[in-house]
């Protein structure tokens, strides 16, 4: 099959959508492609803050004053997928102290309000703080809906007549006389492959950006920087929690949803699809954990997962990324490469996604020789009504005082059969990890183990799925939930592990299904083999 | 202070078992347990060998005939503890255990049911209640599977398609049935409340009037394992009589109400026979001295309280079950008297890749060492103490979901216990 439009954009990151509904807005035909679940790689696995610029702000001033300028945008444009946690900078005993001061100065040069407050007063806001901190600086940080956000950008674009075609892979880039037309694209549900053509094709692929630039005759370096990240199953702070001191693993935490994530590592590895979660990277994180709340690893850890960063250089980078800049980079091909009909838009942070969108669309409408404004950073994006429900509580109120009404579903983040229902309807695919995107399914503390099998008898009823259909999305779901607790299962987590195996194996026999049946012969879609195991053969050497 | 003959720490179906038999056989017993153990999450049926090897796709016939290539290919299972007689001598004490207590448990080792599980896969099971084991899958008579819209746990279409697709030889039909489960807060009934509905006259006869015309095209119907918990029998014989046909349970997710059946079932048999149930207190240490445990030490609301026996039994389960504890630095303990544990102290040898992997998690087969005599051993291969003993998946070796041999340690092992405290007890008398 052949589709052409005027801009396609490859990768449905942030940036990606991002950079659809810019286009959209602005007038042009344009598509989206990405391979997986919108949002399903880097933008997915970021711990969920919206930066206020301060952890740049010593460092980097031109990347804080870009975050600050985006942060306060995105807190009018999408106020569903931002709670106004605010951030704290605390100085631990671990900290340089002469770093605080030379901080604040940072923060006002680049115009983000930082604002110290007595540690009496950090203390009766978040009493969980380590007691021992000596100086706490106020920010406007926040904490992003990632999944929603991209969703939002996806569905405003549509109204303005855009395309976005989620599980697409793209397996060759058409190019005809040294320009790029398009890309040949598959959909790897179906299989069904699809022509695109298209006057201008922008690589919003992220750390897979240098890939497809290949592909395309481009040199183009984007390192992939893994990051690895760690849920707890307790909001212990409801403020980011920041160090204040020289960018370091693990030293942010980030109240998001149910849970608190504490992050990250930055580790240089050659390949965006195969980065495994290391031993070191979870102690790390449990023992930095430590220092800004004492007792953090009496919590659960409910899962792992690292996401990759796309770090572009021009020259090769030595192993420590933190000093390859967070800005991003913004590549014509036809004048670097004399690659016609081809943009990379690569690096940057998630908050600063529509800075990046607005800037890779005027180079569109000059390289497509036409004069168009740009409206997204006064443009409320459409939204339903799912938005502002951050805390568990507030899904608790819902559904305490009937708003909400139905079968609970999903017991740990109080997820209803209607939600289930309402979002079967609207999507396509068999994909219960789709569910847990925008819905939380199978997020809390059991991990899937009793709404998983909800779900997929739900699904087999409202979408007349074949019985193997089914028993595979269940499989599928529980498989991905597996992978994101191995690293970090022990103690209790590892009780409620046997429980789930008791369930999935013995009481319900999953394991047993002729094979055919339960889908175990066919590999899993792409989208969920991408992410870090916890490595398991390397170490039985 | 009272002295009791044995004190089982644990009431899942090792420990309440062992002390019943104990009781039973005129000791006086006491059985301490932090919870009410695993029964409530279980089938309620008696698994002792539904597939070998592991990873084997073909449900075991007969177990019986199975379990030498078992015991010579798993020396590492608890059951080569036992023995293979002791394990038969356990399945019949257990059936005349759990039969004298007012239940109807079927089955024996030469022939394992193959039951409906709550996702159409067959479960190959050793003893079962009655009203379980008319769901066969080995005979050709058509079922029609029965749901409520307001359980939310039992999917009947998905049951009966993965029935057929399986090509058994048994044709499934379903129904999903609007009928308010009347329990505060039904939308989200669980088994139990539906289980209290059966107990009803009018709700039964409100689902035989919304089935009647169905399952007149099939042989059997199927339910949720909820047909009532103390008028279960009742329960069962009126929907036969109404519906004319056979009438079988199928288990679906916890909570598992024939476990609670038979929970409640030991509980009563421990209680007549003289025993003592504390559920809520957890044993927190144990003293050994000159190759005894002299006292054990429960959490009481003030302060530790001892209490004292002449033989001890750890009965505390697995990992799952608690009897077992695995931290963040790979360290795997057991956490009452630290028993020396058999486990591997790299945590990445602990997982398989796949969650469904054909052999099950090496995580789970970390357990306590044993003798034959069931004494947990010390690193010269000593006992730790010749009173203490240990049953059920404390033991190493007990990874039990791949090979479907839960139940079958538990009542092996109480059974392996029974005899040797009753003989000791014996000799001392003499």
């Amino acid at each position: 099959m052949n589709k052409s439009t005027e801009v396609l954009v490859i990768g449905g990151g942030v940036t990606g959508c991002g950079v659809l509904f810019d286009l959209a807005q602005r007038g042009f035909k344009a598509i989206l492609v990405e391979r997986g679940a919108l949002s399903n790689a880097t933008s997915g696995r970021f711990h969920g803050l919206l930066h206020s610029g301060g952890r740049y702000a010593v460092k980097d001033a031109e990347a804080a004053e870009e975050c600050i300028i985006e942060n306060r945008i995105l807190r009018k444009i999408m106020p569903h997928c931002v709670e106004d946690t605010g951030g704290m900078f605390v100085s631990t005993p671990w900290d340089p102290p002469e770093h605080a001061d030379v901080f604040m100065k940072s923060c006002h040069a680049v115009g983000i309000e930082a604002e110290e407050i007595s540690v009496a007063e950090a203390l009766r806001r978040e009493p969980m703080l380590n007691p021992r901190i000596r100086r706490v600086f106020l920010v406007p940080d926040g904490s992003v809906e990632t999944w929603e956000a991209c969703k939002s950008l996806t569905e405003s674009a549509a109204e303005y007549g855009a395309e976005t075609l989620t599980y697409h892979q793209v397996i060759d880039l058409l190019t005809r006389n040294g320009k790029v037309t398009g890309a040949k694209v598959k959909n790897i549900i179906t299989g069904e492959e699809l022509t695109l053509e298209a006057d201008l094709v922008v690589n919003a692929a992220g750390a897979w950006g240098g890939k497809l630039g290949h592909i395309a005759g481009c040199d183009v370096t984007v390192h992939a920087g893994k990051g690895t990240m760690v849920a707890m199953n307790f909001r212990m702070v409801n403020t980011v929690i920041n160090r204040c001191g020289p960018a370091a693993d693990g030293d942010i935490i980030v109240p998001i949803g149910s849970v608190a994530v504490i992050g990250t590592t930055s580790v240089k590895v050659p390949d965006p699809d195969s980065y495994p979660i290391e031993d070191w990277e979870v102690k790390k994180m449990m023992d930095q954990g430590e220092m800004m709340i004492p007792d953090f690893k009496k919590f659960r850890p409910l899962r792992a997962w690292a996401g990759v960063r796309p770090l572009y250089q021009e020259a090769a980078a030595g192993a420590d990324l933190r000093n390859v800049t967070r800005k991003y980079a913004l590549l014509d091909h036809a004048t670097r490469d004399g690659v016609e009909g081809f943009v990379t838009i690569t690096g940057g942070k998630w908050t600063t996604y529509r800075q990046m969108a607005e800037h890779t669309v005027d180079l569109v409408c000059q390289k497509l020789n036409t004069q168009r404004e740009c409206k997204t950073a006064t443009t409320l994006l459409k939204h339903g009504e799912t938005g502002k429900l951050f805390k568990l509580g507030q899904r608790l109120e819902n559904l305490e005082t009937k708003q909400w009404r139905g079968q609970l579903v999903c017991e740990c983040e109080i997820v209803t059969r209607p939600q289930i229902e309402g979002h079967l309807k609207e999507n396509h695919t068999n994909i219960i990890n789709d569910l847990r995107r925008d819905l939380r399914v199978g997020m809390g503390p059991c991990q899937g183990g009793f709404c998983t099998y909800r779900v997929a008898g739900i699904m087999h009823e409202n979408k007349k799925l074949s019985a193997g259909q089914a028993n595979k999305a269940l499989g599928d779901f529980l498989q991905e939930r597996w992978k994101g607790a191995q690293p970090i299962l022990w103690g209790q987590h590892l009780r409620q592990f046997q429980l789930d195996e008791g369930i999935y194996m013995g009481l319900l026999g999953l394991d047993k299904l002729p094979t055919a049946l339960s889908g175990q012969d066919t590999g899993r879609i792409a989208e969920v083999e991408t992410e870090g195991y916890f490595e398991v053969e390397e170490a039985a050497s | 202070m009272t002295r009791y003959d044995t004190v089982v720490i644990g009431a899942g179906t090792a420990g309440l078992t062992t002390a019943c038999h104990l009781a039973q056989s005129g000791q006086k017993v006491l059985v301490v347990a932090k919870g009410i153990g695993a029964l409530l999450l279980a089938s309620g049926s008696i698994d002792v060998l539904g597939f070998h090897p592991a990873d084997s796709l073909t449900p075991v016939k007969n177990p019986a005939e199975k379990l030498d290539d078992f015991l010579a290919d798993r020396p590492d299972h608890p059951y080569n503890l036992v023995g293979k007689e002791t394990l038969k001598t356990g399945i019949d004490q257990f059936l005349q255990l759990v039969n004298q207590a007012g239940l109807d448990y079927q089955g024996d080792l030469n022939r394992n049911w193959m039951l409906p599980s709550g996702m159409g896969a067959v479960h190959p099971t050793c003893l079962a209640p009655a009203s379980m084991v008319k769901g066969d899958l080995s005979t050709d008579e058509s079922m029609l599977i029965v749901g409520f819209n307001e359980l939310r746990d039992f999917f009947p279409a998905l049951i009966a398609q993965n029935i057929n697709e399986q090509k058994l030889g048994v044709e499934a039909g379903s129904i999903s049935l609007e009928i308010n489960i009347p329990i505060a807060g039904a939308m989200n009934a669980t088994p139990i409340e539906l289980a209290h509905a059966f107990e009803q006259d009018a709700f039964r006869n409100q689902v035989i009037k919304a089935i009647a015309a169905q399952a007149k095209s099939y042989d059997r119907v199927g339910f949720p394992a909820a047909l009532g918990i103390k008028q279960h029998a009742t329960a069962v014989a009126h929907l036969e009589k109404q519906l004319n046909r056979p009438v079988f349970e199928i288990s679906s997710l916890p909570p598992s109400v024939p476990g609670r059946r038979l929970y409640e079932a030991l509980k009563a048999a421990l209680l007549k026979a003289g025993g003592r149930l504390i559920i809520g207190s957890q044993i927190v240490e144990g003293t050994i001295e000159n190759g005894r445990i002299t006292q054990i030490r429960m959490e009481t609301a003030s302060r530790l309280k001892a209490v004292i026996a002449n033989h001890y039994v750890l009965a505390t389960g697995g990992i799952f079950g608690g009897g077992i504890f695995a931290d963040a630095e790979g360290m795997v303990t057991e956490p009452i008297f630290n028993l020396p544990v058999a486990a591997d102290t790299n945590r990445h040898h602990w997982f398989e890749k796949k969650f469904i992997s054909p052999t099950g998690q090496p995580v789970f087969n970390f357990g306590v060492k044993a003798n034959s005599r069931l004494q947990p051993l010390n690193g010269d291969s000593q006992p730790v103490a010749e009173n203490l003993y240990v049953a059920g998946a404390v033991i190493a070796g007990s990874e039990w979901t791949r090979g479907r041999t839960g139940e079958g340690i538990a009542v092996a092992t109480a059974a392996a216990i029974t005899a040797q405290i009753t003989s000791q007890a014996a000799k001392s008398l003499r």
